[in-house]
């Protein structure tokens, strides 16, 4: 584990307050936060995310991101360590690092130059994901510097939950990012991460006024988010913001702490589908379990189908431009 | 107890399935002899299941996917 010197930070007494993210931790030197990665230094403070534990190549459909260069590329690297303690996540073994009975570190440095060649020479973005991306802001900010050359673009998978100190920071150098949006009731939210639930749907407004190309994902977590009543809000709170973010409807899958619970019936992701419509959304999707219906774009113009794609991957993008090839419609999106 | 994380593996259980396991106990195993030896591919709705059965198995660390 290395530790290199972290932004963002301001001083509070004796100790360091952390401005990355909302907990904002007040560290003595040596101390780690809550995320477990990033922790107080004499005079500033340092962190352990410029490494990643991966270097996988995907479609940047797996992140999931539909509307943002469809059929591309992602090279992903991912260091351990969230803001977030979810007691449903399937990547524990990766984000849940320094947690009680948590996973051992295991992450090497990151070459910035060599990441970045390796993307331009696929025509890939890279991307953060798996675990959570802001507690790598420095990592993100020197990809898109030697990215920006190269014709490399870096996106997120994120859990939102950031300072809006931390937002200004980061917008200059993301060209997308996608944010789970787990639920809005402070409690229950509390109670699943660990965090509150209004700093995420005020990144989401950020990013997307800072002109960062966003979409939003929803697992549809038992009791925080798979009611039609906290749909509808979700929903309804993402319109407000656009209605054309694309919204990622994700079956919830019994894990971690959260195993008692039954998976997400393709019959409630048809409903949620039918909810976030309602609530005004013109871009909703399901992955898998619908089929090719639940993953198409179609115009909300004509009707008419614009983009296909199979699971995790393009079908075929018929827009012109972005534009709907039979009404003209402009489909929002960085085609 | 390790995980490797890699960047793809197959799916065993498909979406039309998920209908028929409305309390997702479905598990599915594929069991090959390769040249490196015997490779057993497992799938679960419920991903606790399958590490159970492939610890059982002597699997040390279990290749996993991850989520994003
Ligand atoms: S990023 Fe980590 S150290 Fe900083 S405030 Fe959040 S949890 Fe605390």
């Amino acid at each position: 584990m290395r530790w290199t010197p972290a932004i963002l930070h301001s001083p509070a007494g004796e100790r360091v307050r952390c401005d990355l993210c909302p907990h904002r931790c007040a560290l003595a030197p040596g101390q780690v936060g809550a995320c477990k990665v990033r922790r107080g230094a004499a005079g500033g403070m340092e962190t352990a995310t410029f490494a990643t534990s991966v270097a996988h190549t995907d479609a940047v459909e797996r992140k999931p991101f539909f509307h943002y260069r469809p059929g591309a590329l992602a090279l992903t690297l991912a260091a351990p360590g969230c803001s977030f303690r979810c007691d449903y996540c399937v990547n524990h073994p990766l984000s849940q690092y320094g947690r009680e009975e948590g996973p051992a570190w295991e992450a090497a440095p990151v070459d910035v130059p060599e990441v970045v060649a390796a993307a331009a020479a696929r025509g890939a973005c890279v991307a953060l994901s798996y675990s959570e991306p802001s507690l790598a802001v420095e990592l993100t900010l020197a990809l898109a510097e030697h990215g920006r050359a190269a014709g490399v673009e870096v996106v997120w998978k994120s859990n939102g939950f950031l300072t809006p100190e931390a937002i200004d920071v980061v917008t200059p150098a993301l060209a997308a990012v996608n944010i789970d949006l787990k639920g809005l009731d402070e409690a229950r939210h509390r109670r699943l991460t660990g965090a509150a639930a209004a700093p995420v749907l005020a990144a989401i407004r950020a990013f997307h006024q800072a002109g960062v190309w966003v979409e939003v994902s929803t697992p549809l977590v038992p009791g925080v988010s798979s009611s039609p009543e906290d749909l509808s809000a979700i929903a309804a709170a993402i319109a407000d913001v656009d209605r054309d973010i694309p919204w990622h409807l994700l079956r919830f899958t019994p894990a971690y702490r959260m195993r008692e619970e039954n998976p997400t019936s393709p019959a409630e992701l048809a409903a949620a589908v039918a909810i976030g419509r309602a609530a005004g959304l013109r871009h909703v999707y399901v992955e898998r379990a619908l089929g090719e219906e639940g993953r198409n774009t179609r115009c909300h113009g004509c009707g008419d189908t614009v983009v296909e794609r199979g699971i995790w991957s393009l079908g075929a993008n018929h827009l012109a431009a972005g534009d709907c090839p039979v009404c003209g419609t402009s489909i929002a999106g960085r085609w | 107890m390790g995980h490797r994380f890699v960047e793809n593996l197959p799916d065993l259980i498909q979406p039309e399935e998920y209908q028929d396991h409305p309390d997702g106990r479905l598990v599915r195993l594929r069991i090959r002899v390769t040249d490196e030896g015997v490779e057993v591919l497992g799938d679960a709705m419920r991903p606790e299941v399958i590490e159970r059965v492939l610890r059982s198995l002597g699997q040390d660390p279990i290749d996993q996917m991850l989520c994003g």
